[in-house]
Order: C-alpha cells, then structure tokens, then sequence
C-alpha cells in the first residue's frame, strides 16, 4: 500500500501549516485455525521483509490463547482487476501556491471583527494505492483519490465562544473525488455568511429546554445514522468482538428481519458502489466485492455490516465492509456509505411549513452515545426557532438527546432527493490499535417529532 | 534500520535540506498487540515501521513531510516537499513561527525496560489467560486487550539538536461480563509490561459485575466518587480545553480569564511533570524542548497553561515543552503527562464514607465537549455504576449521562485518595504515542447527571 496526503492550513491570514506525508509498506494477516487473527507489518518491501513478517503474523497468532470457536474463514469469489475511483482534476498535480491562494482568500473573508478570534481554512487531499493478494486467489489492485476542506470561524466575547463552519464541522467536506470538490464547495462565497453567523450567535438566546419538533439539517442528520445506526449494525459489535473498547449494540443478530428501528419512513442502505463517497471501493480490504444492501426498509431491520468473518458466525455471506487504515492495520467491519434514502418531504422548507413550533438545527458540534448506540445527545453549532412554519430568530448551543428506536421512530417526514447529498467524515475510530475510517452518509434533511432538545445541564 | 541507528538516519536525512534552517524528527515503533473477546483471543498485532519527520522553516513559516522509506532517494523526495512546502506557505509575507529551538539540556528519566522492549507473545499470552481464568472462575467471560510498544525518537536539527529518548510503555484493559450484559472494568499502564498484575486486574473487574438487577437513577445533581479511571478521561479533556497555550492566546480557552484565579478546591494541584514516579516520561517534546515540570493548577488556583515554540511567540513567552508535532501542532500545544496529587483517603470506602446518598463511577464513556469555553462535557458511565447509600458502595445502577463542566467538577472536590494510578488507553491511533493521566479517585459534591439508560 502507498498513500500520500497533502494538508494545508490557513488561519489569521498567514499560511499555517503544509504537510505532506507519504508511506508505503505492506501488511499480512494470517487466519490460523482454533487461533485468533495475526498480522504484522512491515515497510521492508522485499522477500526477507515480507518473509519476517509473514512469520511474525503466524506466530503472535499460534502464541496466544486459542478458541475452538474459530474455524478456516468460508471461501469467496477470488476477485482480479484493477478499480480507481473518479478525480476530474488531479489534486497533486496542481500547485500549493494555487491551493494556498483559495484557502487565503476564503479565510480572509472570515476576519474583520474583532470578535473573531480564529478563522482558519483549511483543504486534505489523500490519495491510495493498494494492492491485494489472498491465499483464495485474488489479485487486485485500486486506487482512492480523496478531496476536500472547509472553513470555519470562531467568536468570542463576554465568555461566550461560538464557532461556524462550513460545509461541515470536524475538517469541512472530503469526497472521494478529485480537487474539482474543493472548487465547488465556493469556500470563499461562503465565508462572510459563516462569520456573520458565529458574530450573531454571540447574543442569540440559548435553546430552549423542553420537548418539540425537531427538524436536522443534512449534515447533523449524517452524523445521527453514523452513531445511532451505523455503528450499531456492525456485526462484530453485535457478536461481542468490539465489546472492550467500541462497545456493543442494542441489536442482536437475531434482529435481523423482525426488529422495528424506526418509522415506516426509515429506509438505509449501505452502499460501497456509490461514487464520490468515501466509502466506496471496489473491493474491500478481505477481497470482497463492493456492494449495495438495505440494511433498513420500512422501518424494519433488514440486513447488518459484516466482514467474512462475522458474517461466517450467524451463516451469512460477508457484506463487504471489512476496511484497514492504512498497511499498519488488520481489517475490521467499517461502514461503508450508509445512508438515508430520500423521502416525499419535498424542500427543507416544505419540511419547516408543516411545523407550528419547534427547532431547526445544523452542523455538528458535538455527539456522545453509549456503548450500546441506544442512548445520545448531540450539539450542533446553529440553531433556530421554528414559529408558524418559518425559520425564527437564531439559537445558541442547541442541543438534543434521545433513545435510538424512539427517536428513529417519531421520524415523520423525509426531504426528497433534490435535497439528498453526500457527506463525508475523517474521524470514525475504532479498533485497538486505533484505526481513523473515512466514510460518507447520504441525507436530505428530516423531522422528528416530540424530541428532548435544550439538555445542556 | 540494517544497524543504522535512529540518529544517524535523521542526521541522514538533515543532510538532504544542507542549508536550511530545518528539523528532522525520526520515530521507530514496535509494538504488539494482543486483543480478546469471550475469552478467546481474537486480533494479534505487531508493527514495526519508523517515520521520518521533515521541517523546513522559511521567513516564518514551516513545511513539513514525512516518509517512512529510509533509503535516500526516499529521503531526498520527502526533502524536496518539505522545501516546496515551506516555499509556498511563504510567498505570502513573513509568517509567525520564530524559528527553531536552541538545543537545551534534557533530563534522563527511567521510562524503559528492557523486557518490554522484546515484545514477548509468550508475556500478552500469559496475560490473556490468566484474564481468563479469572474471569472464569467468576462465571463471566473476558474481554479486553493487552499491549505492549517500544518507542524511539531521534531529532537532528540545523540549530545543532541531537536528541535521542527511548521509552517503553505497556497496557491491559480487561472487560468481565455475564450473559446480561452487566460489567465491570479494569485496566493498567505501566513502563514495563511486567508491572501488569493481568489476573489481579479481572478480579477486580470480576468483583464489579453484580448479579443484583440495576436500577434507574433519575437525573438531578449527585455526590460522587469517580474512580482513577474516570478522574483521568475528565483530566485528559480538560488538558486541551483548559492548558491549550494557543486556544488559550486566542480567548478560546477554558482558562483565558483565569490564571491566578481560584478554579478548584483547595485539595487540587495538577502539574504536568514526567518527574513523577508513576508516569510514563519523555526528555523532550516533538521540538526537541526538554520537558519539565510545569505547576497548572495550585491548591486550586490556576497557574499556568502550556505553549509549543509556534504559540509562545504569539502569547510573548517561551516554550513550556508540550509540542506535539514538529513546528507546533495547528490545533496548539497540550499536556501529556499530566498528575493530580493524591489527598489523605486510604481507601475508596473512606472516599464514599460521607456520602449519604449518590454514586460510584467506575469509568467514563464517550466523553466529548458541549461547550469549550467553560470545559463542559457530556459522556456516558460505562462497565460499573452503582448507589452510595449511607457511605456504602450498595445498588448496581444502569449507566447514566452527564452533562457537567469539569472545571466545577474540580471545584466541588472534596477528597481524594492518596493512591494514584496512570490512567492510559490502548487506542494508539497513528504512531504510538502512548500517554496517560497519573491521578487519584476523588469524591466531588456536585455531578450532573442529565439522562439514564434503562
């Protein structure tokens, strides 16, 4: 595996940090029977390299505690070929200086009050190239360009510290694209709104306490199936592999079928074909083909992400969403883009007309939810008061919490796909070691009714 | 490295920027990794790979590029990106970095050993079974993981640096469950993986898991006593909110109006000290800058916050040690070797012996910031909550949310034991970098819980 990465950062008007980094090296897992996984990595790319670590990988494996639950992993189709995903423009074929320039422009259009204590804009590209090769006979090789940034500003006075970003919180939006991602974001169109906002938020009121209509912007929607959904259907969380350290889930493998997640209105798939997300490829990192599966329709629980390992232990095929960060990290169940399929529920604004009162909220901040993904609470940057079907004055540090059913359940309407994008995320963690997924969730924006919001103390 | 040491290559690979000012950071990682569920082991890694670190400085502002292929066409290309980086960054005037530390004398510490180093599967088997074999003969399955790292790092810079630290660290988190779910937890780090007692740490995870049913605990304001492991997660959060030198420069901070101000009670002085018997120690920090005990907090009045070279020159003063990355982290400088000073109590029942009624937390789970400026955050307990009744550790409880600053959590603290334990994790995302929080378990007044989980 190769992978190079360029980040650049600008803040206060001065370029604040360009990294480039670039590593390559090779990783071998071994599955020896009645044992559990070894792996070992190496960057010595060469016979005596690889020959070390194949042994290194057999005999952590054979030197540890053995179970008798664990047989030869079920065979699969060997898969051969080669898949790239899209990139119009080839990030690292561009200049820094000409990068830099579009991240200056758009952090400088955050600044000017004083206020304003930090901007900062900010672009990733990554791209990876990997080959695989398996004792079933695979052979392929693939190639992930991956793009993006975002901008975000923070203000502060009286004690009070409000922050904005834009397209998204935690980095702004990566793709699974080339730099033609970046240049539609118009970071620089965006910015006097983000800075006008943080300023506003300074005196807008806090978040009411109570229960309400809640309406979520896409973005904050994404990060809610992330925690409350994704993670919870993979199944070796399921199965008690992850219980130390992710946690487990509130769904049993014997859910599958008959357990109600939420309203009729619930549909989600997980989706590795889907192009632009960052949890697309075309193979997974067991050699597994990319696919597209429903793991919730109707409201009813329809299928779980598994590797072939999971999926070998309740009798199924795998799903295809075994992934490893980088070569210094054995695979292990991820999601891939799992998403909200749109409904009926026309604009976001059609959303907000049906409502007499309640709050709209957009762009996370920050999440917390139990090692089961049953109980959450949320915070996003921006709210705003819904009064007689229309966007009211701004809310401060809104936040909401809920039960994952539940909250699922009083779902009760869907924006339509016109509303429906992508977004990705950089920070799913998981695993020991630590293994950083990238992955994206599709959504249009929702409401919910009755939920918990105003939970800060 | 084909017998070419740590320093050599980054003396190697300075070579290649001959003429800059530049600072060359290489870092080899072994380590294993041994995980477990059910009692069976189930993930076994081992990691050998070392990285290069180069920075460029250029009117102000820095390059960096990092590889991990040694040989010096791999050297020479990271090199050339580090200039070019550098280059760009400064085509738009005079940046703020002040330039490279001087070299500075560092203190030797003791944060090796030489049986941890060698990596043996044979020591994690050891381990796992004997978790086992406790938790077996509690009628509960184990889960957890046990590792183990040796950490090298070498810096050669144009300022004349030429640093090397080895450190060794070690890790068990044990997990006992029943078939319901209820379960308890334990975990120790440790310099040396011998330090690691695998089956006392399943007894007592063992020893939590209760067979009575828990029950719900309404939301409302609580005493409590929080045991070390859940004192370290607060600490851990409250180093980048409270002691950030950058967040703090820029009015970010939980601390920005603070400093010489009462923050905590009069039982609570925090420093950041690799001194400390008990922590896992460094020399220097990722600039080279020796590290060296810095107060934060001082029988509860705030003394200091901590600054890389980058943010001490914007706040007017000099580097405290705490770089995290070379050139200085873009997120700003934190503490990594934090320790609370234990209080007077043996024992955790004297901790909870004036509670009349509120709860034990043995562990806090998915902690994250709601509000930074005040420090507040909201997580989860995890793996063993349970009722003080009468001063008695009594009722198991389901988990419960809370939504509290802990800063006002310090503030309320009433007393602490005088053990003190080196809270760590096993995560190790990236390079190895394993740190902790040496604390003691304390009882605080005031605890917010906000939400339950029946």
């Amino acid at each position: 595996m190769q992978r190079t990465s360029e980040q650049l950062r600008v803040s206060g008007g001065r370029v604040d940090g360009v990294e480039c980094a670039s590593e390559e090296g090779v990783g071998i897992r071994v599955a020896v029977p009645g044992h559990g996984f070894g792996f070992a990595a190496t960057r010595e790319a060469t016979k005596t390299g690889l020959e070390l670590a194949l042994a290194r990988a057999v005999s952590i494996a054979r030197a540890l505690p053995g179970s008798q639950r664990r047989g030869p992993l079920p065979p699969v189709l060997p898969a051969r070929g080669h898949w790239a995903s899209a990139c119009e423009i080839d990030p690292f074929a561009l200049s820094l200086e000409d990068r830099l320039e579009l991240l200056l422009r758009a952090e400088s259009l955050l600044r000017g009050d004083p206020r304003i204590v930090r901007g900062v804009a900010e672009s990733l590209a990554i791209r990876t190239a990997a080959a695989f090769a398996s004792s079933d006979g695979a052979a392929f090789t693939q190639e992930r360009t991956e793009c993006g940034g975002g901008i975000s500003a923070y203000a502060a006075a009286d004690g009070e510290l409000q922050q904005r970003s834009y397209p998204s919180g935690h980095g702004g939006s990566v793709a699974l694209a080339g730099h033609e991602h970046l240049i539609a974001l118009d970071l620089p169109g965006h910015a006097p709104r983000v800075a006008e906002e943080a300023l506003a938020l300074l005196s807008a009121p806090p978040c009411p306490a109570g229960r309400t209509t809640l309406v979520l912007g896409g973005e904050q929607l994404a990060l809610q199936i992330h925690e409350s959904i994704g993670h919870a259907l993979e199944l070796d969380r399921i199965l008690l592999g992850e219980a130390s350290y992710a946690g487990a889930s509130w769904v049993s493998a014997s859910d599958v079928g008959t357990l109600r997640y939420g309203s009729p209105l619930l549909a989600i798939s997980a989706d590795a074909t889907l192009p632009g997300g960052l949890g697309s490829f075309g193979w997974d990192d067991e050699g597994v083909a990319a696919q597209r599966t429903m793991l919730i329709e109707g409201g009813v629980l329809r299928a779980t992400l598994s590797d072939r390992q999971s999926a070998a232990a309740v009798g199924a095929s795998s799903g295809g969403a075994a992934r490893a960060d980088g070569f210094t990290r054995q695979p292990i169940v991820r999601m891939t883009n799992v998403s909200l399929v749109p409904g009926e529920g026309g604009t976001l604004e059609q959303l907000i007309a049906e409502v007499p009162s309640g709050v709209y909220m957009e762009t996370n901040r920050s999440w917390s939810i139990d090692d089961r993904r049953l109980h959450f609470q949320f915070g996003t940057e921006i709210g705003r008061e819904i009064r007689d079907g229309r966007l009211g004055r701004l809310l401060r540090n809104p936040t909401y919490a809920g039960v994952t059913p539940q909250f699922w359940g009083s779902l009760e309407a869907v924006a339509s796909a016109p509303a429906w994008r992508l977004w990705g995320l950089l920070n799913c963690g998981k695993g020991e070691p630590g293994q950083t997924a990238h992955v994206s969730h599709g959504t249009s924006p929702a409401r919910f009714r009755d939920v918990e919001v105003g939970v800060l103390r | 490295m084909s017998g070419e040491g740590e320093l050599a290559l980054a003396e190697r690979a300075l070579a290649h920027l001959a003429g800059d000012e530049a600072h060359v950071t290489v870092t080899r990682e072994r380590s294993l990794f041994a995980r477990f569920a059910r009692s069976a082991a189930t993930q076994a890694t081992a990691i050998d790979d070392t990285s290069v670190e180069l920075l460029c400085v250029l009117d102000g502002h820095t390059g960096a590029a990092s590889t991990n292929q040694v040989h010096d066409a791999g050297l020479a290309d990271a090199a050339s990106r580090a200039r070019a980086a550098a280059s760009a960054a400064a085509r738009n005037g005079q940046g703020a970095y002040p330039g490279l530390p001087r070299p500075a004398p560092v203190i030797g510490h003791d944060g090796y050993d030489e049986a941890t180093a060698a990596l043996d599967a044979g020591l994690a088997a050891s381990a796992l079974a004997a978790a086992f074999a406790a938790c077996r003969d509690a009628g509960l399955e184990a889960f957890g993981i046990w590792t183990a790292g040796e950490v090298t790092t070498a810096i050669a810079s144009s300022t004349g640096m030429a640093l090397t630290d080895a450190v060794t660290d070690a890790h068990m988190t044990v997990i006992a469950r029943d078939v319901n779910g209820r379960s308890g937890h334990r975990a120790s780090s440790s310099v040396a993986a011998g330090d690691i007692d695998a089956a006392a740490l399943a007894a007592t995870a063992a020893a939590r898991v209760t067979r009575r049913e828990p029950e719900q605990l309404a939301p409302g304001d609580y005493a409590v006593v929080l045991d070390h492991a859940a004192v370290g997660t607060l600490l851990d959060f409250l180093g980048s909110l409270a002691f950030n030198g950058l967040a703090h420069t820029e009015r970010r901070g939980a601390l920005c109006e603070s400093i010489g101000s009462a923050v905590a009670a009069p039982c609570v002085t925090l420093v950041d000290s690799t001194q400390i018997p008990g922590t896992l120690p460094r020399s220097f920090d990722a600039e080279g800058v020796p590290k060296r005990p810095l107060p934060l907090i001082e029988n509860g009045i705030a003394r200091a916050v901590v600054y890389d070279t980058r943010t001490a020159a914007l706040a007017g003063t000099e580097s405290s040690g705490h770089a995290l990355a070379p050139g200085g982290d873009p997120e700003g400088p934190e503490p990594t070797n934090l320790v609370l000073a234990g209080g007077d109590a043996a024992t955790l029942e004297e901790l909870c012996a004036p509670i009349e009624r509120g709860l034990f937390v043995t562990r806090l789970w998915y902690v994250n910031t709601v509000e930074p400026r005040h420090a507040l955050l909201t997580g989860m307990t995890r793996d063993g909550t349970f009722l003080i009744e009468d001063g008695m550790i009594g009722r198991p409880l389901h988990d419960v949310r809370f939504t509290d600053s802990a800063l006002r959590m310090l503030a309320a603290t009433e007393q602490l034991t005088r053990a003190q334990r080196l809270v760590g994790d096993a995560d190790l995302y990236g390079r190895r970098f394993a740190k902790g929080v040496l604390c003691p378990a304390l009882r605080a007044g005031a605890f917010r819980v906000s939400g339950g989980s029946a």
